[in-house]
């Protein structure tokens, strides 16, 4: 069972000059599929090519056994929910006036949410802990608190995939760790499908220690360079061959749960 | 907004245009009573002789009503394709002429104007060429099938500056005497040329216009989020934003085809429409036909009445509602930014 497959994908923005090429895996339902490699690998590409925002040059993508190009971006999206790396901010809306927009493909015809769908904003501003921040202006957020909003706005779509754009990149430990508690939670309690992008290599080992079903795929130069869980794929070795660091694992006990990590320490040159 | 607030408002923006409508019927040098519009009008209906005088009639109905029925129209259609390009575009400081639209129609007027010698073809002119500069200006922004916000505006700016020039060059040909003074007045706006028949005419695209913008406006919020987002949360980006552009442009045209160019209201009304009902576009948009409607009445009544002869309506407008955008600004401190 695969819910995303990618099948011999290959962009590049100038045809003779791919960002990626020839990439190939399939997403399994319920589990987090990270996309992990260095500063332009291609992840958001990839991540864009996903999202049917860019056409591949080569393969194809199924979502849940049909091809995306085939899909409108109705049915795409009751599909597939995203959660943006960065937000412009323009207009200051209500938090809840941006949440409502997971619902736009539930409207009818041309329509605007109704108080049902409002309600079920609200449902998921709670789920994500943002109750009593409906009448909020959005643009008043914190980064954290916006992130959260975009989540919630993702959970809102009802669609069982949801795709992450290095969601807690501009966060503090306390916001990332908030991130990664609903993350969890939608695998485990929502049976969400997850596919994030990601520079934090403990948040896939996060992810591990918490027993939610996580895959990851190292990118490096625009190919898959492994894949396999958290364990197998973040190790001395590899981040030595893509990421050109040493670096060592280790495992802490406290409060008698065992957890892993991973430090980064030296530059190689 | 909480219901009963959202109720009050509601019940204004419905209530204002309305009393604007039938105030500035009774203002002018000619007086008429409220009284007065209501038995001519009764008198309209039913075919009564209602006792009211000759000349009160067809001041009522010949002048005032058609011109305070147009005001309303071009202010509501202004106002409502503002807010629709400000939520496209992503930008608070776009009005309704971004796409080159009131720069065509400008160029169109001035060579109906130079080319015939009369102001009869003017309207259809303008109305044309608004059109035509908004759709090159979508095509000079559509780069590999799709058009980003960035590329359209650039579009726009480039044959709103192109229909600029030509303008000049037809004021340069036109006749000093005759023509130039007629060209000059119509780039300053005024509803002083209301003919009935203009009204109606120009009605046609400004209702199909206001009325494709009202169905499409929760759109507006979605598009409002980027192309990216847009996409994501399910909607077809560029057929969205293509329908916007196409009522928008109709509202506009219409307007500035009978009005001649007025500045301002594009860009301010939605800004006061924001400070009363917020930024989601299904308050906003209907919102800023409201005080639209009741901006161009208020101003033109001004430009009608403050002197003996006719003021130009982009004059007072860009003059009433330049300090009384700060006043709003201060008052509100910039909070709905």
């Amino acid at each position: 069972m695969t819910v995303l497959r990618l099948n011999n994908l290959s962009f590049g923005y100038n045809p003779r000059q791919l960002i990626f090429e020839d990439i190939s895996f399939a997403v399994h339902p319920g589990e987090v599929f990270c996309i992990i490699g260095p500063n332009g690998c291609g992840k958001t590409t990839l991540i864009d090519s996903i999202l049917g925002i860019n056409q591949p040059q080569q393969g194809t993508i199924e979502v849940g056994g049909t091809d995306l190009a085939q899909l409108k971006p109705r049915e795409f999206a009751q599909q597939i929910a995203y959660v943006p790396q960065s937000h412009t901010k323009t207009f200051p809306y209500t938090v809840l006036d941006i949440v409502v927009m997971g619902r736009t493909t539930a409207t009818r015809g041309f329509g605007s949410p109704d108080a049902s769908q409002r309600q079920r904003a609200r449902e998921s501003l709670e789920q994500v802990g943002l109750q009593g921040f409906e009448e909020r202006l959005y643009t008043e957020l914190s980064g954290g608190e916006l992130q959260l909003v975009l989540i919630a706005r993702a959970l809102t779509q009802d669609a069982h995939i949801m795709v992450l754009d290095e969601p807690t990149a501009h966060l503090d430990f306390r916001h990332e760790l908030m991130v990664m508690e609903i993350i969890t939670w939608l695998v485990k309690e929502k049976e969400l499908t997850i596919v994030m992008a990601t520079h934090f290599l403990n948040q896939a080992f996060y992810l591990e220690n918490a027993a939610v079903p996580t895959r990851v795929a190292l990118m490096d130069q625009g190919k898959i360079a492994a894949i396999g869980t958290p364990s197998e794929v973040i190790t001395k070795s590899n981040l030595k061959d893509v990421f050109k660091i040493s670096s060592t694992t280790g495992t802490t006990d406290e409060e008698g749960i065992q957890r892993k990590f991973i430090v980064p320490l030296k530059n190689i040159r | 907004m909480s219901p009963s607030k959202k109720t009050i408002v509601t019940l204004i923006l419905i209530a204002l245009p309305i009393l604007f409508f039938f105030g500035t019927i009774c203002i002018g040098r000619y007086y008429v009573s409220l009284t007065d519009i209501f038995l001519t009008l009764w008198q309209g209906l039913t075919g009564n002789n209602s006792g009211v005088s000759a000349e009160t009639t067809t001041v009522i109905l010949q002048i005032r009503l058609p011109r305070a029925f147009q005001g309303a129209m071009v202010g509501a259609a202004l106002g409502a394709s503002g807010a629709a390009f400000q939520s496209l575009f992503r930008n608070p400081l776009v009005s309704s002429g971004i796409l080159g639209v009131s720069a065509g129609a400008g160029f169109g007027a001035a060579l109906a104007i130079v080319l015939f010698n009369t102001v009869f073809l003017t309207p259809l002119f303008a109305f044309g060429f608004g059109i035509l500069a908004v759709i090159l200006s979508y095509f000079a922004g559509k780069i590999d099938n799709t058009s980003t916000t960035i590329t359209l505006v650039l579009g726009g700016t480039i044959i709103q500056s192109i229909f600029s020039a030509l303008i000049s060059l037809l004021k340069y040909l036109a006749d000093t005497a005759t023509q130039l003074p007629v060209i000059t007045f119509w780039l300053m706006g005024s509803l002083a040329s209301t003919k009935t028949a203009d009204v109606y005419l120009a009605l046609i695209p400004m209702a199909l216009g206001m009325s494709g913008m009202l169905i499409l406006r929760y759109r507006l919020n979605v598009l409002s989020m980027g192309d990216r987002e847009a996409r994501t949360l399910g909607i077809n980006v560029i057929a969205n934003k293509a329908a916007v552009i196409a009522f928008a442009t109709l509202a506009t045209a219409g307007a500035v085809c009978v009005s001649g160019i007025v500045g301002w209201i594009g860009l301010i009304i939605p800004h006061v429409g924001r400070m009363l009902v917020g930024n989601d576009n299904k308050w906003l948009v209907p919102a800023s036909m409201s005080l639209g409607a009741c901006f161009v009445i208020f101003c033109d009544t001004l430009c009608r009445s403050l002197t003996g002869g006719e003021i130009p309506l982009g004059i007072v407008t860009a003059l009433i509602g330049g300090p009384f955008f700060i006043y709003l600004l201060k008052k509100t401190k910039g909070r709905s930014w």
